[in-house]
């Protein structure tokens, strides 16, 4: 049985287990460890019998201005093949959202995808609500240039 | 004349120590070179001023000249040893080095001469924390709270320095205290939100639970506490904990909130009394009436039916199972045996589960080839067989399984998931060769996802395709890493670094294998070094329920799977070269196979590439490489230096030191702990070891084998006893030196506990396997020690060939070690195991003959057509 909960520290292993079987863009632990300990609340996973199957990474963006409201920013979400089907990314994706806007009073949340990944694409317009806010030249590492989509947190809570 | 209380040798004149001050600042703004300028004009009049000196190699490490700079602090140290910048200094260096005893020793001392430098202090308690020191944590704690009382951290600091020391009242005092001063705090602080949180928490583990809930309630109200999900949560818990009847309204919100929450739904039938771990048939119906009431409520959720399967029974279950495998097989929920394989601890609810889903297939079957009739939905179809395949194989009966899958692709040959699950069958059956082919086409019809992609580089190395696993996971690796390898190892993969080192083990390249082994354990290392950085973090951050749960996952690191695996098999590797320090040297490039040397020098060319890179870098002086060292280049690309580096059981001991305490259940940890104890002559270690292994399961064929083992070593009859100092422990070895006296007590107080004293050791293996003769480990493990024993060939032989009769109980894994033993002992009976074996497991490849191993490795690449034209047909 799929359970869904806000991740813990002992969590994070299994997230980037899960993160390296998903998808090209991984990071290390300290990185997950800098971003579960900078924002605990808003970041979750989706486990059974103690396997994590599916994550949801999020930080909150620091570079917001004076008069600006907080942003969330989704680092990096996946569910593993093997469990799709079931609604994990959204139900993943509506948890880390309501903590974004209740504990940080976002307005809104971001996230960048690869132009190419046209199956991640589909997954943050259509079942997430997510749009194509702006284009940012040559953000990943093999200069590719990634949309920047955005979604905002009005009336999540 | 100096200052008063400054040493001569400090002293600078005017000029020379305004310098020193211009020193100081270019370090901290790191204007590196003009640092180092400056350092040199003072050094070039008073060549011995050791704070200078020390400054120097600090900003020469810091430019990446880490050995010179080292060398200059600890001169600057040894020129002055009362100065605090010098011992900092040195401190600063040792904890860029992770050697962070080391390091709190250098800052203690810089402590003396500078009592109450902040910087000094805050990094001394980080240093503790990381050793944890709990007791002087709470001194340096206390000081900087004393020093700077007006820094909120500094209260919470302490505070947490108690709890961790274990002293919770203490750790309440201070928050209390904290709370009493605290001013003017503005509206929504999420800070001061999280520092009540964590009274309330310490609270809870103080079992102090109204005073808990009056804090909690008050802040909710006062909305000091921002985070209503957590307010909720930790009101839940406390009111259970209180046994109150308020809990059960408060678990209900938090359903409300979050309805896919397993914890919730637990904490609201505690509240009406219902365990749901442990559910009698009185309160079953009480029980699935509330489960019923959510999934009415809650109707997408999925928890609440999920756990309606658990709690009922009989016929109530197949009339709540029926519609639940229905709808999740019309949306082709791939993960719908995985679900449910928990509740097949029941055989009835098996039973069912395999009635109603046949059931289903009869009415969605057609004849096969045909085109699906239009009253059927395909995609049904599909999952069906699919969920059959797995209910069938999971229950052993992996022919139908795979009858079952080969309808589904003959209908379907486009899903990938079908070719996956007929690869795991195959591995299932012993036929690692045809599971690779299988999952590669699983790959090849969708070659977007990384996930199969995986999946294809495991199954090549569980083939022993070692170069060919790699070149495949390469496709999704970063573009400029040295190589795939390099990349996945540097992304910490311990799916991928356990996959490989167990294949070049299995390859018989036991360098390698050690190499990949040893870079779990590296892992790990960095895994523990990584929290460092949050002992000051947090506390600024005023995270610390995460913080603490970081600690504590921190604690146990290295009780995860992947490390104890890799300290067991890499334990193993260094004993066997202990027990024959030859393998070292004929770890040579002779012995590699083919496939090997091409590695070797593949490893070579991307060394010399990167170094070339290196070298073409612009190097500009003034670049802050920071005081942690970089990843220095591979010297080692084939391992042979691993495994020719001394002192082999030293290495394995440290490995293992961990498990000792975090994988106290696993059996072969203590067994590895014995093989290199009793190597090492820690015989009490060896016989602690045997007595937990014991425990854990008494009649253990490994545990036999060393049982046997330590008596031959140690046993008071000398006549038994092989050389205690030639450590060989095979027959024949020469009979001298006893085990010292104080030894020879401990050994003869603890040894008839666990073996008897009277009877021969040959009797007692033959007594041992008269016990457990249907057991095909206990027949090898029995054959073992009749070997060590010194019986002939022959009738080790003729006594392992005895896992074969038909009433023994014979798995692949016990056949594969079986072979392996006979290849060990070089019998020329192996080739006729391999066929027998062969002919038990029809469908494996493992035992073929070797000669036709190379024809099978090719095979498990060759892809048929039918996936080939897919590939074209997505690209």
């Amino acid at each position: 049985m799929v359970n869904i909960r806000v991740a813990r520290a002992d969590d994070l292993q299994a997230m980037q287990a899960c993160n390296l079987q998903n998808l090209p863009e991984n990071y290390t632990m300290r990185y997950y460890l800098f971003y579960l300990l900078s924002c605990p609340q808003v970041s979750y996973v989706a486990e059974e019998d103690g396997k994590v199957v599916g994550y949801i990474l999020v930080r909150m963006e620091d570079d917001v201005r004076e008069g600006e409201e907080p942003r969330g920013h989704v680092v990096s979400i996946s569910v593993l093949r093997s469990y799709r089907r079931l609604g994990l990314a959204k139900r993943l994706m509506v948890q880390s959202q309501e903590a974004m806007a209740r504990v940080y009073r976002a307005s809104c949340v971001m996230l960048h995808v690869r132009k190419s990944n046209r199956a991640a694409l589909g997954l943050y317009r259509d079942t997430l609500k997510f749009n194509v806010h702006d284009t940012e030249k040559g953000y990943y590492a093999d200069g590719e240039d990634a949309y920047v989509m955005r979604r905002s947190l009005r009336g999540v809570l | 004349m100096p200052p008063a209380g400054i040493p001569p040798s400090r002293a600078l004149p005017l000029k020379e120590s305004g310098l020193f001050k211009e020193v100081l600042h270019y370090y901290e703004d790191r204007q590196l070179k003009k640092g180092l300028k400056t350092a040199d004009a003072i050094l070039k009049k008073f060549p011995k001023h050791g704070e200078t000196l020390c400054m120097k190699g600090l900003i020469l490490t810091h430019m990446g000249r880490r050995e010179e700079g080292l060398e200059l602090v600890k001169q600057g140290v040894r020129f002055d040893l009362t100065s605090h910048i010098c011992w900092h200094v040195f401190g600063l260096i040792q904890k860029g080095q992770k050697n962070y005893e080391e390091a709190l020793k250098s800052y203690t001392q810089a402590l003396r001469f500078d009592k109450d430098n902040m910087n000094i202090l805050r990094d001394a308690a980080h240093l503790q924390t990381q050793l944890r020191l709990y007791d002087a944590l709470v001194e340096t704690r206390h000081t900087l709270l004393r020093l700077r009382p007006q820094l909120r951290q500094n209260w919470i600091a302490l505070s947490v320095a108690y709890h961790l020391r274990g002293d919770l009242a203490e750790s309440k005092k201070v928050l209390e205290q904290f709370e009493n001063i605290v001013k003017n705090v503005p509206d929504y602080d999420v800070e001061m939100s999280e520092i009540l949180l964590y009274h309330i928490r310490v609270l809870e583990e103080l079992s102090e639970y109204t005073e808990a809930l009056a804090l909690l309630d008050t802040h909710a109200k006062s909305r000091m506490i921002i985070d209503r999900v957590a307010i909720m949560e930790y009101r839940a818990r406390i009111l259970s904990k209180l046994q109150s009847p308020e809990a059960q309204q408060a678990w209900q919100g938090l359903i409300e909130q979050n309805p896919d929450c397993y914890d919730y739904y637990k904490g609201f039938l505690s509240s009406r009394a219902i365990d749901l771990d442990a559910v009698t048939d009185d309160i079953r119906p009480g029980a699935l009436q509330i489960l019923q009431d959510f999934v009415q409520q809650f109707p997408r959720a999925a928890a609440p039916q999920r756990l309606a399967l658990s709690v009922s029974t009989g016929e109530q279950f197949k009339e709540l199972v029926e519609p639940y495998l229905r709808t999740r097989l019309q949306k082709g929920v791939p993960s719908l045996f995985t679900d449910l394989k928990a509740l097949y601890r029941s055989p009835e609810k098996r039973d069912a589960i395999e009635s109603v889903v046949h059931a289903l297939l009869d009415t969605l079957a057609h004849a096969p080839d045909a085109p699906c009739p239009s009253s059927i939905d395909p995609t049904v179809y599909i999952w069906t067989l699919y969920f059959l395949a797995q209910h069938h194989s999971h229950l052993g009966r992996h022919a139908k399984a795979l009858e079952l899958l080969d309808t589904a692709i003959a209908h379907t040959p486009t899903l990938p998931e079908l070719y996956m699950f007929r690869g795991r069958v195959l591995k299932r059956l012993g036929d690692p060769y045809g599971a690779a082919r299988w999952v590669d086409q699983a790959r090849l019809l969708d070659l977007q996802d990384r996930f199969l992609n995986a999946r294809c580089g495991k199954y090549r190395l569980r083939a022993g395709l070692i170069d060919e696993a790699v070149e495949v996971f390469g496709l999704f690796t970063k573009k400029d890493a040295v190589s795939p390898a390099q990349d996945l190892e540097d992304m910490q993969s311990l799916l991928y670094l356990i996959e490989e080192a167990d294949a070049q083990l299995r390859n018989g390249n036991h360098a390698m294998a050690l190499k990949k082994y040893l870079a779990i354990q590296k892992v790990f290392d960095d895994f523990e070094d990584d929290q460092f950085d949050f002992h000051g973090y947090s506390v600024r951050k005023f995270t610390i329920n995460i913080y603490l749960n970081l600690l504590k996952w921190e604690d146990n690191l290295r009780s995860h799977p992947a490390y104890v695996h890799a300290a067991i098999a890499a334990s193993r590797i260094l004993v066997k070269l202990h027990d024959d320090p030859s393998m070292a040297s004929a770890a040579s490039d002779s012995h590699l196979s083919g496939a090997e040397k091409k590695a070797k020098k593949k490893a070579k060319k991307a060394e010399k590439k990167v170094q070339e890179e290196a070298k073409k870098a612009p190097s500009s002086t003034n670049e802050d490489k920071g005081l942690e060292a970089t990843a220095p280049k591979d010297e080692d690309p084939d391992g042979t230096k691993l495994l020719q580096a001394p002192e082999p059981l030293e290495r394995a001991a440290k490995l293992l030191k961990p498990l000792q305490t975090l994988a106290k259940s696993n059996i072969e940890a203590w067994v590895a702990v014995y093989d290199v104890a009793i190597r090492r002559k820690k015989y009490l270690q060896a016989v602690q070891a045997l007595h937990h292994a014991h425990a854990l399961q008494a009649d253990s064929p490994e545990l036999h084998v060393r049982l046997v083992d330590f008596k031959r070593r140690c046993a008071p009859n000398p006549a038994l006893r092989v050389n205690m100092f030639s450590d060989t422990i095979g027959p024949g070895s020469s009979l001298s030196e006893k085990p010292d006296e104080s030894v020879a007590t401990v050994v003869s107080a603890f040894l008839p506990k666990l073996l008897p004293d009277e009877m021969s050791l040959e009797a007692y293996n033959s007594q041992f396997l008269q016990k457990h003769s249907t057991r095909g480990d206990a027949v090898l493990a029995a054959a073992k020690v009749s070997q060590a024993l010194g019986a002939p060939r022959e009738e080790v032989e003729a006594a392992v060939f005895n896992v074969l009769n038909a009433d023994v109980e014979l798995d692949i894994e016990t056949a594969v070690a079986v072979d392996a033993f006979l290849s060990e002992i070089r019998s020329p009976r192996e080739e006729e195991f391999r066929s027998a074996a062969g002919e038990r497991f029809a469908l494996s490849t493992v035992f073929v003959p070797h000669a036709k191993l190379p024809e099978l490795r090719k095979s498990a690449l060759h892809v048929p057509n039918v996936a080939e034209e897919k590939e074209e047909v997505i690209s």
